[in-house]
């Protein structure tokens, strides 16, 4: 069966998922979940996942409704956004974190604040959400962007947001930084940047894919001496993907944009809310009191 | 102290002008009637003060109540930008305060802890920092290494959704709690609406789920479906058409009048009676009781 874009994407952001330290779910963002889901399910075990106020949940089913419940439903601790930020967001304990900016240039930063001159910006974008913090605390920093095109990655932001402080392994060891990859999923390939200095590596294109391509596609210089083709996912990976963590398809979400995310959305919250109906009808449930 | 007063009471608790903090975090838990109640007052110049906000900062300003927003995030998420801010932040009518996530409740803290500011590992890099008079870029005594500090934050007034509080405010999140607490810490006045006022001997019971006591409480309003139609997990799931609905008016919309007029015209409970009928109350409920993880699913 034909691997989709946003599955493959899933799959490569598990891989950056490791066996250690918290991840923290951002803004509403089912893409990356899935990843960390797949991860807790078979490479990662022992990674803490936080939803919302739920600590040290399991993997949870992917649901435009329930997920936020079933976080409470299979959590060991609650916090709240201040105990999370002292401790798992600055004190260096987060592992990965993945945003999917609108711009993104080739020094590493990101701008999900506004387009235009920022006196007077001609669009204002929804905002950075802490993610300018955590670039530079997390270990791991996963940038994941559905339409890979010189719009998206642009040489050179009209806001910065934020960008990654010290990128570099001996940068950010002399910091008592976490040390970890700085890296961008696309919808046509794989990114990393290593050091300040040095301009984005591609690491990979997905099959089917150029590099020629990619390179056309980018608004910033990249070194593409040793790029090579994005290995399949596993199929175990994409096994539990399609039959356990997201059934709905709502990583999808992560990659559509406008009208057809809209399109997109209206499916899954028609269908949830239908099997809800189901679900009473079957149960005979009383009426909820208030 | 008894401080259980009506929903209209807001009416006087919040004035024109006044910086709001709106607790609530996504789609989970803002206080949806509080706000309401804001926009039947006809409050206008709010300041608010949001860390990740969606409909309830885009409706306060769709209804014309709003000065300035300070915020980490605004988003309808997947049903797309939070279009009655972004067109008033464009056409300047609203003011635009972007703060870093974390150094706006590092800045709420620094209030709570009576501190006129506190220092943290910052956004180094951001554009945000030499932009925001709140923000300085200083070094450590100790060790001179650097940091942001941020300058106290102190809200006039806090909004604050709960799931059950008795009549001195002893408040308790059951689901999402987000960033209230500490908003709750920082304002002059905390405003707490729930879904149900409960004895204080219920509160005793199960105090390990206080979050807030209840001397940082001025008033206690009871208010089923006050987060409607945010999520209240465990009571309800966000209601995705009535957002669907609402996502539909952009500004400029000819509907935007009348539906800004039906809210001002109706009291809570008549909002409640239009919108959450006993059916759909049904569903919200069992749409949170159907969220489950995997290894249920198996």
């Amino acid at each position: 069966m034909k691997v989709e874009t946003h599955e493959l994407m899933v799959c490569l952001i598990a891989n950056e998922v490791h066996n250690h330290g918290g991840v923290v779910f951002g803004s509403f963002t089912p893409l990356a979940y899935c990843s960390y889901m797949l991860a807790k399910l078979t490479h990662a075990k022992d990674v803490t996942l936080i939803g919302y106020n739920a600590i040290d949940m399991s993997a949870v089913e992917m649901s435009y409704f329930g997920a936020e419940a079933a976080a409470y439903k299979c959590s060991t601790a609650r916090m709240d956004a201040l105990n999370e930020v002292n401790s798992i967001h600055l004190d260096c304990r987060g592992m990965v974190e993945c945003i999917s900016p609108a711009q993104l240039d080739g020094t590493g930063a990101f701008n999900t604040s506004l387009i235009g001159d920022p006196d007077h910006p001609k669009i204002y974008l929804p905002g950075q959400a802490g993610a300018s913090d955590v670039a530079q605390t997390y270990e791991r920093m996963i940038f994941y962007i559905g339409n890979h095109s010189t719009r998206t990655l642009v040489p050179k932001v009209d806001f910065v947001s934020g960008n990654r402080w010290k990128i570099s392994p001996e940068e950010r060891r002399k910091h008592g930084l976490a040390v970890g990859p700085y890296k961008v999923v696309t919808n046509l390939a794989v990114l990393e940047k290593e050091d300040e200095k040095r301009p984005f590596r591609l690491v990979s294109v997905h099959p089917g894919v150029t590099v020629d391509e990619v390179v056309a596609q980018t608004g910033f210089e990249l070194d593409t001496a040793e790029t090579v083709v994005t290995p399949d996912p596993d199929p175990i990976h994409l096994d539990l993907l399609r039959t356990r963590i997201d059934p709905r398809g709502t990583a999808k979400l992560g990659i559509l944009g406008g009208e057809e995310r809209r399109d997109y959305l209206r499916q899954i919250i028609e269908f949830e809310w239908e099997q809800a109906r189901d679900y009473i009808r079957k149960s005979k449930r009383t009426l909820v009191s208030y | 102290m008894n401080k259980i007063v009506p929903l209209s009471a807001i009416d006087d608790l919040v004035n024109d002008g006044d910086s709001v903090a709106l607790g609530g975090g996504w789609f989970a838990n803002h206080p949806m009637a509080a706000a309401r109640q804001l926009i039947r007052a006809g409050r206008k110049g709010l300041r608010l003060i949001s860390n990740i906000g969606s409909i309830d900062v885009d409706l306060l300003v769709a209804a014309d109540c709003v000065a300035e927003v300070s915020y980490a995030m605004v988003s309808l998420e997947a049903f797309g930008f939070a279009n009655h801010l972004r067109r008033a932040l464009e056409s300047g009518r609203v003011k635009a305060h972007e703060m870093p996530g974390l150094a706006m409740l590092i800045g709420l803290d620094a209030t709570g802890r009576g501190m006129p500011s506190l220092p943290y590992l910052g956004p180094f890099g951001s554009d945000l920092i030499d932009r925001d008079p709140g923000l300085m870029r200083v070094k450590c005594p100790f060790t001179d290494k650097d940091m942001i500090s941020v300058r106290a934050i102190e809200p006039d007034v806090a909004l604050l959704h709960v799931t059950r509080c008795d009549e001195e405010g002893n408040a308790q999140w059951l689901g999402t709690i987000a960033p209230d607490i500490v908003m709750g810490k920082a304002a002059k006045r905390v405003i707490i609406t729930c879904e149900k006022i409960v004895d204080r001997e219920e509160i005793v019971q199960t105090a390990a789920a206080t979050n807030l006591p209840g001397y940082y409480v001025e008033a206690v309003i009871e208010v089923p479906f006050g987060a409607h139609p945010c999520s209240h997990v465990p009571h309800y799931a966000m209601d995705a058409f009535n957002i669907w609905d609402y996502s539909e008016i952009i500004p400029g919309d000819p509907r935007l009048p009348a539906f800004v007029a039906q809210l001002r015209g109706e009291t809570e409970e008549e909002y409640r009676a239009r919108v959450v009928n006993s059916e759909k109350a049904q569903i919200l409920r069992t749409l949170v009781d159907l969220g489950r993880s995997v290894t249920e699913v198996a």
